[in-house]
């Protein structure tokens, strides 16, 4: 992948926008709150350089989906462990924080927080693009950084060269930071971009 | 003395008093090559069992090119090959999922290759720590040949 220039990089924060704008709505109706969001930051990251944006021993809560259809690849959606505890008691209607280790129940609802962000934002990009692009189930880890981002690097031993990485921030009564992260396979970048005719 | 860090797709080399540590190990594996008496040890972050589909690729990513780059390292600052001992850790899977399309048995992968390598060269693997579903930092300290494994869930480290 060529460095992108400045109309490509202008279409995928558009595309980064849409997209989060959408998974803000979609999670607004599920936790039934309002949710503001910020206008989200883009970037398009060599693998290799992955290091230099993310503290690899910082804990994170990931949700996984593997991307099918015409630009297929990779989505995470990142999350802190405590915007991940308020989403599980929100959407449980419980006072306590749950132990993601051993409550199942908050592991699923989680994952259907992932879900539904990750599906719509995949929904606003093909509605957009014309472009079709579809989620696998979700999977869910709680770990360090680096060993989660190794994990989906590595997975069907296909290494891919970029990660578009979509920093959003949602606002609500409490604030959830999030990152979706994107590793398309092959030239699934590029097939995105091919609708701007870029 | 130093912390010698170890990035991804990468191994360093350090003698005594130097500690060598790697961060955030998932299905990637850490591999410990020391020796005792001369005080010199290697880590190699290892990411993928094989370079055989990808021969112009960084050669330290795959366990069959980077641990005999290692090994060379290693003679070079007085290691004597017939003394080398290995330790080992990593080779989780990050993600339990539910559809085994996505055979995600990576981890398992860089484990068989870099065991059948390290046989190669008749390096033992005296202690290891693989497998699971957690994420790993590592730390060799060469002055004592112990490596300290530290995971997510717990402050502890635990010590092979």
């Amino acid at each position: 992948m060529k460095d992108l220039n400045e109309m490509q990089m202008g279409a995928l924060s558009e595309m980064g926008n849409i997209g989060a704008g959408n998974a803000a709505t979609a999670l607004s109706q599920l936790l039934n709150i309002k949710i503001d969001i910020k206008v989200p930051h883009v970037r398009v990251v060599p693998i290799e350089k992955t290091d230099d944006w993310f503290d690899r021993a910082d804990v994170k809560i990931a949700i996984y989906l593997r991307v099918m259809g015409e630009a297929p690849g990779k989505a995470l959606f990142l999350m802190s462990p405590q915007s991940g505890q308020f989403l599980a008691k929100t959407l449980l209607s419980r006072d306590k924080s749950p132990d993601f280790d051993k409550d199942e129940m908050a592991c699923s609802a989680i994952m259907e927080v992932g879900n539904v962000l990750v599906s719509s934002f995949l929904v606003a990009l093909t509605n957009f693009s014309g472009i079709l692009m579809q989620s696998s189930i979700p999977a869910m880890s709680m770990d360090m950084l680096g060993a989660i981002l190794q994990g989906i690097f590595l997975d069907n031993d296909e290494v891919g060269d970029t990660v578009l990485i979509i920093d959003t921030e949602f606002s609500g009564t409490s604030d959830i930071e999030g990152l979706f992260l994107f590793l398309p396979d092959g030239d699934a970048l590029e097939k995105l971009l091919g609708v701007f005719g870029l | 003395m130093n912390k010698v860090l170890v990035g991804m797709g990468d191994f360093k080399i350090s003698k005594v008093p130097d500690t060598l540590m790697t961060i955030g190990l998932g299905s990637c594996l850490g591999v410990c090559i020391f020796d005792q008496s001369a005080k010199v040890a290697g880590m190699a972050h290892i990411m993928l069992p094989t370079s055989r589909y990808m021969p112009h690729n960084n050669p330290m990513k795959y366990a069959d090119t980077c641990l005999s780059m290692m090994l060379n390292e290693i003679d070079k600052v007085g290691g004597n090959r017939l003394r080398l001992k290995a330790k080992i850790a990593g080779g989780a899977q990050m993600f339990a999922t539910h559809d085994d399309i996505s055979a995600m048995h990576i981890g398992e992968k860089n484990m068989v290759a870099v065991s059948a390598e390290l046989k190669k060269y008749g390096i033992p693997i005296v202690s290891q720590d693989v497998g699971g579903n957690v994420g790993r930092t590592i730390t060799f300290h060469i002055a004592t040949s112990e490596l300290h494994i530290k995971t997510a869930r717990s402050d502890n480290f635990k010590v092979i």
